[in-house]
């Protein structure tokens, strides 16, 4: 049914037929303005107008916040203590929660069918990262793991285990793997990294503080042991109680099992490669030094 | 002490990538097996134009998508509206991304408002419903604001919740 729309409708009619509107005509609704107090005006000739009698009170020479007569105040008599030290250089992870992850495969902005990645996320608008404010990716996390029933290939920065044992449920692969700020740069935005004319970077590997996190099975670390990470599967299974599905005799095995390359920022592109947008082409070096140098 | 740590990691990647079978060979690094190149150009570059899908996939789209057919609520709960539009004085269509516009407000730190945006039609027949709906579920009176101008609804208090499932139900 299509309705015509007569714009302001009943109150224009209304308004057409009444007197002109003129401040005498207009009054609040009644409860909404409530009078002002007016200083100095009350019983007796008003006299202190709210401010007490003599001292400091009165003569406005009150001594500043957090004064205690005299007394050890409490923001000096508290020890200092870092929790906050160094707060701005930690890295931050957006978290996506398996809620959210489930609404954008309904709607259509995910497509469940091709490996997830961060890039697939953020060209969804499913989730927002900026790696200029220390952002080092995507956690997934818990929340959700109840209604979650979409069969995925995901690949994320850190994973709970809730997270993890809910999408391996449906029988879908999760892994962890690591992004240094240039390379979560360049996966975020392809298309202006693209048209800059560099060519693709190889990805670093991650730090010594998060060396252990990507190479422990449980986390479904990109460099942990595969072996490890079938056993930790089978683990987590027993341990949240489901069977675990067998992915090998899966239609869609193939897509589950793409993994990028520990160097690689994007599936099918190497590091290394120039592309050409305009002309829809991918130029790839062929000097000796230079493949030696992207193959390390 | 950093430096054996770095060297055992890049071995132990070289040593994985060796054993494993499971990473997709067929388009990762080693630039050697690859021998495709449409027109050589100058000094020592390969051309192709056969990996360029996979660029093709890291495009942003620019619409949002259409939503994909549910029978019935999703597993997320987003529910598609119905095919065949209810039959009532007044509609309210859904945003352009494909949910039903209710939304919460809270304004000076305390005041709670809900707002019911893109109605079209007999908005003062939404309100009567609206107004019959909550004295139902609340069993108050609650003030509501109607706005012809805008053709939205406020009602004082939170009911996101309630009123987009009711509207849901309706089939909106």
């Amino acid at each position: 049914m299509s309705f015509t729309k007569k714009t302001g409708g009943k109150a224009l009619d209304i308004l057409q037929n009444l007197p002109r509107i003129t401040l005498a005509n207009l009054r609040a609704e009644p409860g909404t303005k409530k009078a002002e107090k007016k200083r100095g005006r009350g019983q007796h000739g008003g006299n202190r107008s709210g401010r007490g009698h003599k001292g400091e009170r009165q003569r406005g020479n009150r001594p500043r916040l957090g004064f205690e007569g005299g007394q050890t105040p409490f923001y000096l008599a508290i020890p200092k203590y870092g929790y906050n030290e160094g707060h701005s250089r930690r890295a931050q992870y957006q978290p996506l929660t398996l809620n959210r992850l489930q609404y954008l495969i309904d709607l259509g902005r995910i497509d469940p069918t091709q490996p997830i990645d961060l890039t697939q996320l953020v060209n969804g608008r499913g989730v927002t990262i900026q790696p200029q404010k220390r952002d080092y990716g995507v956690q997934l996390v818990g929340e959700g793991a109840g209604i979650f029933a979409a069969k995925v290939n995901i690949e994320v920065q850190m994973a709970s285990e809730e997270a993890i044992a809910a999408i391996e449920r449906n029988g879908g692969i999760v892994t962890t793997g690591f992004y240094d700020p240039r390379s979560l740069a360049v996966l975020c935005k392809p298309v202006p990294f693209f048209l800059s004319g560099q060519p693709i970077p190889k990805r670093m590997l991650p730090g010594e503080d998060m060396v252990p996190y990507y190479t422990d099975a449980a986390n479904r670390g990109y460099l942990a042991d595969p072996e490890k990470v079938q056993k930790a599967r089978i683990a987590l299974a027993q341990k949240y109680g489901y069977i675990l599905p067998d992915i090998s005799k899966d239609e869609l095995f193939h897509m589950l099992f793409m993994r990028k390359d520990p160097r690689q920022i994007f599936f099918g592109l190497s590091p290394g490669w120039v592309v050409n947008m305009v002309e829809k082409k991918i130029l790839k070096p062929t000097d000796d030094k230079l493949l030696q140098y992207y193959n390390s | 002490m950093s430096l054996p740590f770095i060297h055992r990691s890049a071995m132990l990647c070289r040593g994985f990538r060796a054993s494993l079978n499971l990473y997709d060979h067929t388009t990762t690094i080693r630039l050697r097996t690859l021998c495709s190149s449409v027109g050589e150009a100058n000094t020592g570059i390969l051309q192709s134009t056969e990996e360029y899908k996979f660029v093709e996939r890291l495009i942003p789209p620019s619409r949002v998508p259409i939503p994909p057919k549910h029978d019935g609520p999703s597993p997320s709960g987003w529910t598609p509206p119905s095919e065949v539009p209810p039959a009532l004085p007044y509609m309210i269509r859904r945003s352009r991304m494909h949910n039903v516009p209710v939304y919460t407000d809270l304004t000076h730190g305390s005041r709670k408002t809900t707002l019911v945006r893109k109605v079209e039609g007999d908005i003062w027949a939404l309100e009567k419903d609206v107004k019959e709906y909550l004295q139902q579920l609340t069993g108050k009176d609650l003030p509501t604001q109607v706005n012809e101008v805008t053709m939205t609804l406020r009602v004082k208090g939170h009911f996101d919740t309630e009123l987009k499932e009711w509207l849901v139900e309706k089939g909106f």
